[in-house]
């Protein structure tokens, strides 16, 4: 394979990677909130009200959007099931008294300004202004 | 009836200005769903299902407030019809108070609902599954009441197993609980000739513990509840001698598929006594079951399963020992709110689910049915 090709073939791949980077999600928190990454087992765990602390022990409160496309690549890539499926596990917390539905927004504006005015909280956006009042937090494995 | 459907119905057209309400901090939801039967032969559930039968309505409103990070307290009103049980009163569903002392370690007491087994706690909830009845064998719709919930508390929380092991969550709890005086339990009794006016009741005690492994979306369970009945009628009584129900359960979500399965020993002796004679009745039941579903777009779901219980001890020849359910279900989803199923059960045999005041000529072997509700949740 002469350069060229390899270059070509290089190429396609940060394309490929710079696409996926595209199909997530940005995580945001409340910019009191001490921590700068989290780990994909906990981000699921705070989502799922089975955790209620971020590892530097402080509350977490989780928001959620009610839908779009940022909320499906969202359930899609955390937790692997459909919009529905995640409404009906939060569903399930409300209706037996085990848990509280997380605040949710119409539109990742909204969101962006609850999380930038309330402390502990932590959600998720398709994309993040620089003058967005909030933290964003770095995935770790 | 027909005022209940209109209220239904008058609900569901206000889908546009009703949505879960969080007023100065106290969240509000709640649902209400109207179900259809129709069976081929036999009558089920207390209802004239074999001319079609409107008689299923159920609804639940539930208030709950945050008061502090760790402290949260609500209570779900619930009022429920089917057929000649139930009725138009809303009663409390549960009512507690939870203390989230950390991720490991929480207590709620109160009335709450007893968590044993894949869906026990959820299974007065209609709009969590894709299946209108669940399996009879393990969840029947007619005698929810005496293991739903118990009025004590319980223990719960959540055990991290390294990297590779997952988690475990587990709950523990003890307390009290009552045969609902409008149950089906109480109304086949009646029908032997025992009418209570008081609910007999007794302790339970139990836990479960289910192990979320690495591989996202599996789970294994196991629960146990050890339950105890007293209660006395004008005409003699009935005593539940303690016993050990288990629950061993699986279940697996990968993207639009769902299976689950799980397996229900229950051997179990009561004694009903009418003036000098102790009558003993064997209701223990081993069942279980195994369900699958697809999600073939955000709106439209379909699945089956099939549903198995046997009478322990007693002719498994005999139809009335034995009930085997093999069911096909579609649920669409108007919205986030509002949905509708449709649901075909293929019965055999009549261990389950018949009332012999609705069928006064007998049961024929086998039957089928058509389930189908309309529901509205926020």
């Amino acid at each position: 394979m002469s350069p060229n090709r390899w270059l070509i073939v290089l190429l396609v791949f940060v394309a490929c990677g710079t696409v996926a980077n595209a199909q997530d999600v940005i995580f945001v928190a409340n910019r009191g909130v001490q921590i700068s990454g989290i780990k994909v087992s906990d981000l699921r765990a705070i989502f799922m009200g089975e955790k209620t602390r971020f590892a530097d022990g402080s509350h977490a409160v989780p928001v959620i959007l009610k839908g779009g496309p940022a909320h499906e690549v969202f359930v899609k890539n955390y937790f692997d099931e459909s919009p529905n499926d995640f409404r009906e596990q939060w569903r399930k917390e409300v209706f037996t008294g085990q848990g509280s539905m997380p605040k949710s927004f119409d539109s990742e504006s909204a969101l962006i300004e609850y999380v930038s005015a309330t402390p502990g909280t932590i959600g998720y956006v398709s994309r993040i202004g620089p003058e967005a009042n909030v933290k964003s937090l770095t995935l770790l494995k | 009836m027909p005022k209940r459907v209109l209220l239904f119905f008058l609900l569901c057209i206000c889908t546009d200005s009703i949505f879960a309400q969080d007023l100065a901090g106290i969240e509000i939801h709640g649902f209400v769903t109207q179900g259809f039967l129709f069976s081929s032969h036999n009558n089920l559930l207390t209802m004239q299902t074999s001319s079609g039968s409107l008689g299923w309505t159920d609804g639940a409103i539930n208030f709950s407030d945050s008061l502090t990070d760790k402290l949260r307290v609500g209570i779900q009103l619930r009022m429920y019809q089917l057929g000649q049980l139930g009725g138009p009163n809303a009663e409390v569903d549960w009512a507690s108070g939870d203390y989230r002392l950390n991720d490991y370690f929480g207590i709620r007491a109160g009335k709450v609902k007893t968590v044993i087994g894949l869906f026990n706690d959820s299974q007065d909830i209609d709009a969590l599954f894709l299946w209108t009845l669940l399996p009879q064998g393990v969840y029947p719709v007619d005698n929810e009441g005496y293991f739903l919930s118990h009025v004590g508390g319980e223990v719960y929380g959540y055990l991290p197993l390294g990297d590779r092991g997952g988690k475990l969550r587990y709950d523990g709890f003890a307390g009290e609980s009552y045969l609902p005086l409008h149950g089906g339990y109480i109304k086949q009794i009646a029908d032997a000739g025992l009418a209570f006016t008081t609910a007999p009741a007794g302790k339970t005690y139990g836990g479960d513990l289910r192990w979320v492994t690495r591989l996202t979306g599996l789970t294994f369970g196991a629960s146990a509840d050890i339950q105890a009945m007293d209660g006395t009628a004008p005409q003699g009584s009935v005593h539940l001698v303690p016993f050990l129900s288990a629950f061993y359960y699986a279940q697996f979500t990968k993207g639009k598929f769902y299976f689950a399965g799980e397996y229900n020993p229950a051997p179990a002796r009561a004694f009903l006594t009418i003036g000098q004679a102790v009558i003993p009745i064997p209701v223990g039941a081993r069942t279980w079951y195994a369900m699958g579903s697809y999600r073939v777009s955000k709106t439209f779901q379909f699945g089956s399963y099939y549903s198995y219980l046997a009478d322990t001890g007693l002719d498994p020849n005999l139809a009335a020992n034995y009930s085997k359910d093999w069911v096909i279900s579609g649920r669409y989803d108007f919205n986030s709110y509002f949905y509708t199923k449709l649901e075909g059960h293929f019965l055999h045999g009549t261990a389950l689910s018949y009332y012999a005041s609705t069928n006064p000529n007998g049961l024929k072997d086998n039957s089928n049915l058509l389930a189908a509700k309309i529901g509205f949740s926020f």
